[in-house]
């Protein structure tokens, strides 16, 4: 029996959705560990609990900000990227072609697409997370030094894995939605390039807005299974 | 009518024993057979009940005016559309409503040319012509290799192996289109306007490439054309479509013999 996928085509894709969305989610991962260090800090000070800014910065990025930002930029790079790349070979016939050569289309350009957005968003949310954590450091530490090995152990206090797994393949769920709703929206295209456009726009709008929505949904879920 | 129910003629008057089509010994059957067949887009009815007959080894050209479900027929024997109702045999096997599986085991007798070739515009040359060899064959990769060369120096294209589609002319990529439907050996090559947008020459060096490839691999042909003079030059027989059926279908001189007030014009114009 065939496997239903393309080994190559899957490698090809964990490529291109995985390894070269690796910056953009990396730069938008330590730009929100600066900023929210920098923010939580002066809050923190005038409350007098400015030892708790590790806890609270990682306890924030592990949780929340790391994997919506995450799921939001791979919405916007891959959700476009896919939504384009299939639009077009849908007008341009050549998924019909793939699909006269006795191929299905679903297997070898659905399938792959989303299994690999599904395998590399997590993987690119403890990038973020890693990123975000680094560069919240930096910020930190450039208004009052302290090493990062006090910085992470200060960070971790009562921490547990669950708190790092749980959030963070929430995210694999929002790889699944990206990989679904762009590959549709592509794959479904009808007209010219106005169609392209068309299901490009849709696969970004509507892949981050139910993003978002089961992130709220998938939140709840892990307060209650690990509370 | 459901598939299960579809009766091909030919099928019955060859054995008494077989009531269906997809029951039916396939060994002599015609290669395409299309009975009743009927198609439409919202209110607009394309085909409206073409009966045809394609043998093995013949070629059929399919005229008619733009819009005229030429295509939309090609489709619907591939599969890549589904009629509304009528029958589709292919080898005396009925073929509407087969399964995925099951009809992409037929597709892998059928070679199909696009009208703007539909080559893959992210992978080169040889990797288009290869794409159907390496999902349906367990060659070697360098038997693979040998083979699509083959296939490529059979249509002329042998230097252009590396390139990338956009970086070839629009005659070329007719070329490996027609190299990469031929990849299986299909029994039956449907060609969707061949010679469509290219200069004389390359359309008369095509319609040579494609009676060379008739004669060296023997499949049954239907060619979908507006060039009076291609249809002329490759099909041994002529179907002309007008308002969703077949108006006429003969040889190219039975063709222009016709007193058809429709057929008159349409050679006319073309002369």
């Amino acid at each position: 029996m065939r496997r239903p996928f393309e080994g190559r085509e899957l490698f090809r894709q964990l490529d291109e959705i995985g390894s070269k969305s690796l910056p953009v989610v990396a730069l938008a991962g330590a730009a929100i560990g600066f900023v929210l260090s920098l923010e939580s800090r002066s809050s923190l000070v005038h409350f007098g609990a400015k030892s708790m800014l590790p806890a609270a910065l990682i306890y924030s990025i592990i949780h929340e900000t790391g994997p919506i930002v995450t799921g939001l930029v791979v919405s916007g790079r891959v959700g476009a990227g896919i939504g384009a790349e299939l639009g077009s070979m849908k007008v341009t016939e050549q998924i019909d072609a793939i699909e006269a050569s006795g191929v299905n289309p679903y297997k070898f350009l659905a399938f792959t697409r989303i299994l690999a957005c599904i395998l590399m968003l997590p993987l690119l949310t403890l990038a973020a997370d890693f990123c975000g954590v680094l560069f919240g450091w930096i910020a930190e530490t450039l208004v009052d030094p302290v090493s990062f090995h006090r910085f992470i152990s200060q960070g971790f206090v009562g921490a547990h894995f669950s708190d790092l797994l749980a959030p963070t393949f929430r995210t694999a769920v929002f790889g699944l939605i990206i990989g679904v709703i762009a590959c549709f929206q592509g794959m479904n295209t009808k007209g010219g390039t106005a169609g392209v456009g068309l299901s490009t726009t849709s696969s970004v709008v509507l892949s981050s807005l139910f993003v978002i929505l089961a992130d709220v949904v998938l939140v709840k879920m892990i307060l209650v299974f690990f509370p | 009518m459901p598939p299960e129910q579809a009766v091909f003629p030919h099928v019955e008057e060859r054995s008494a024993t077989a009531p269906t089509a997809r029951s039916a010994s396939k060994s002599d059957a015609p290669a395409v057979v299309l009975r009743g067949l009927h198609k439409s887009f919202g209110t607009q009815v394309v085909l409206n009940g073409i009966d045809l007959t394609v043998k093995s080894g013949e070629t059929l050209a399919m005229l008619g005016r733009s819009g005229t479900g030429k295509s939309v027929l090609l489709k619907l024997i591939i599969g890549l559309q589904q009629p509304d109702s009528g029958s589709i045999g292919v080898h005396g096997q009925e073929i509407t409503g087969l399964p995925i599986d099951e009809m992409n085991e037929i597709r892998k007798k059928m070679g199909f040319l696009f009208q703007n070739a539909a080559l893959y515009d992210s992978l080169t040359v040889e990797q288009n012509v290869a794409f159907p060899l390496k999902r349906h064959s367990k060659m070697s990769e360098s038997a693979l290799r040998d083979r699509v060369k083959e296939l490529l120096s059979s249509v002329g294209m042998e230097d252009a192996l590396h390139k990338m589609p956009s970086n070839i002319s629009g005659g070329m990529q007719k070329r490996v289109g027609l190299a990469r439907a031929l990849a299986l050996e299909p029994s039956i090559l449907l060609l969707d306007e061949p010679t469509a947008g290219l200069d004389p020459i390359t359309s008369g060096e095509i319609d040579e490439l494609i009676l060379k490839l008739q004669k060296e691999h023997a499949m049954a042909s239907i060619v979908v054309t507006h060039d009076l003079l291609s249809a002329k030059t490759i099909a041994d027989r002529i179907a002309l479509l007008h308002e969703g059926n077949v108006l006429l279908q003969g040889s190219f001189e039975e063709l222009e013999k016709s007193d058809n007030e429709f057929v008159e014009q349409f050679l006319k114009r073309d002369s």
